[in-house]
């Protein structure tokens, strides 16, 4: 997988690694300030001006890593700047480059609205020039420039940003993140290639859990299959987790298959009554409509999510119990923090901070023979854009539910979200139902995923060939759990 | 509205922050302040000798179970209006 932050995401992990080394062994706080010096020994610098600034991002990394904001401010969000290693990239929208010949058609100088494109002699070269002062961003030179030299330049982070929420200091140029309007999405974090973005983990709260002697259930995600290559399944992190000293493991597709079932009945309800639907597995999804289309969000479906599903599973049969979803997805982070919605996941860890989880107790995922099915094929798929609506079909199916009239739209990624959603808020969307995932391919392409989709395809196409074709009802009765109460409160 | 936080990290976890959250949620039905209480779980903010810490307009408070309808009484419901 071809990324813009191999190096940064490369210190991150090593990061999760010491941090989660020293929390197993109880030393996190004599020695949590001895790793900027540790991981950045010197006495040249690797990659920044200096040590110093490098042993800075690396402390403002461990605060993070331990849940905390990295700066001193502390604010609620899940996503945060690193204000250290943002380099505070100075770049202007429109610009023009060394390209230009400076033409007689001045074509740029003629569609600016704004006069922010003059035509000026530079070292004897006569160029187009455009004072970022004046530009409103609007493109229009870039368009009519007969030899496309006018390039548009945004920070990685901003164009990343699917709802507009990252914006810039403009006294330091560092960038901020406006809570208001951010959906914890994640899609930021791994767009910076100067890895200036992170999010807050759990790691030190759930290590702390199975020191402290409580039960801990690992919950993973349906997207997991394929991700660690073909030979790493289900089963492996369950070995890995409970050497960990999990209790044990337990497929989160179980949850999206209860997710699913329950779906299916609200969605059949919905349209005898002429109601609009959306789903609510994905929190990012749940999150934009909360912060930019609230009016809609009486179009939320009550089902829980498959997360959520399984950790009630789970506490109905141990109220002591603390659940611990481990998936690709930062966003989940957010939904557990969303105490309205009881039973649900107590922590989240990401396919990475899970990894180097594991990692710091010297704990490797090793190949597993074995296969053993907690899920049908279509809770596997949750994970998966369109992967739900498959799910419910099929459910509406197993009950002989009259499914032709029932239409979905699967917005797969933000922007088509955004523009269902948009549609919706207008009255205007044709079909009944909409999925929503706002990461493009569904969670398997999520801010924590390890390869990319076409690269994981074949391996996860083939783990889950190795499933039997057990219906999603069938499964609920195989593994027991019709009574899970499936609505949020 | 009044946002109250209340930490789930493992030290306020341990000390009780899912029967502070319970009760809360409960306290807030039965007053019917739904609309104007909005109870979040938050991340650890190293406060943890005050555990169970939960925050309103920066002030940090240390709730116990049994203190939480102590609690709801003198802290929320002085600042819903």
């Amino acid at each position: 997988m071809v990324t813009n932050d191999r190096t940064t995401s490369d210190i991150t992990k090593r990061i999760f690694r010491e941090v989660a080394k020293l929390t197993w062994n109880g030393e996190l706080e004599s020695k949590k300030e001895l790793l900027p010096e540790e991981i950045i020994p010197g006495p040249l610098p690797q990659f920044r001006c200096c040590i110093y600034r490098e042993r800075e991002i690396i402390r403002q990394r461990v605060r993070l890593a331990r849940g905390l904001c990295p700066a001193k401010t502390d604010t609620a969000n899940i996503v945060q700047v690193i204000p250290a290693a943002c380099d505070d990239c100075a770049i202007s929208s429109y610009s023009v480059t060394d390209n230009c010949h400076g033409c007689l058609g001045h074509a740029c100088y003629e569609s600016c609205r704004f006069g922010a494109v003059s035509i000026v002699r530079d070292h004897g070269r006569i160029r187009a020039h455009i004072d970022p002062q004046k530009c409103r961003e609007c493109g229009m030179c870039a368009k009519n420039c007969p030899y496309q030299v006018i390039v548009h330049q945004v920070r990685p982070c901003k164009q990343a940003c699917p709802v507009g929420a990252i914006t810039m200091d403009e006294t330091t140029g560092l960038c901020q993140i406006d809570e208001t309007k951010c959906i914890q999405c994640g899609h930021c974090i791994h767009a910076c290639p100067f890895g200036a973005l992170g999010a807050k983990t759990f790691l030190v709260d759930v290590i702390h859990m199975i020191r402290a002697g409580r039960k801990v259930y690992a919950m993973v995600a349906p997207a997991v299959e394929g991700q660690f290559g073909p030979d790493i399944t289900p089963d492996s992190w369950r070995t890995a987790l409970k050497k960990a000293g999990f209790a044990d493991m337990i497929e989160v597709s179980l949850g999206g298959d209860l997710t699913a079932a329950a779906e299916a009945d609200e969605w059949a309800e919905a349209y005898a009554q002429g109601e609009k639907k959306t789903t609510s597995c994905c929190p990012a999804f749940v999150n934009m409509i909360r912060k930019h289309f609230p009016t809609l969000n009486g179009n939320i479906s009550t089902t829980v999510s498959p997360m959520c599903a399984v950790s009630r599973m789970i506490k109905e049969q141990e109220p002591d119990a603390v659940t611990v979803f481990i998936g690709p997805c930062q966003a989940k982070k957010s939904e557990a923090l969303d105490i309205t919605i009881s039973g649900n996941a107590d922590y989240v860890l990401t396919f990475d901070e899970a990894v180097e989880m594991l990692r710091g107790k010297d704990i490797e995922l090793e190949p597993a023979e074995s296969y053993s099915q907690q899920g049908s094929t279509y809770g596997k798929r949750f994970g998966n854009s369109a992967g739900v609506t498959a799910a419910v079909m099929q459910c509406l199916k197993e009950q002989d539910i009259d499914a032709s009239g029932i239409s979905v739209k699967v917005c797969n990624g933000a922007l088509e979200c955004k523009n269902a959603l948009t549609l919706m808020k207008l009255g205007r969307l044709p079909e009944s139902f909409m999925e929503g995932m706002v990461c493009e391919g569904g969670c398997v392409s999520g801010p924590s995923r390890q390869k990319a989709l076409n690269e994981l395809k074949k391996d996860r196409d083939a783990m889950i060939a190795r499933a039997d074709d057990r219906g999603v009802h069938e499964n609920l009765r195989i593994m027991n759990v019709e009574q899970v109460p499936m609505h949020r409160d | 509205m009044v946002n109250v936080s209340i930490c789930v990290g493992s030290a306020c976890h341990m000390k009780g922050s899912r029967e502070v959250v319970a009760k809360l949620k409960e306290l807030v039905k039965a007053h019917q302040l739904e609309g104007q209480v909005l109870l979040n779980g938050s991340f650890c903010t190293g406060n943890c000798q005050y555990a169970v810490c939960v925050v309103i307009d920066d002030t940090v408070y240390s709730v116990r179970p049994e203190t939480t309808e102590e609690f709801f009484n003198n802290e929320i419901l002085s600042r819903v209006s």
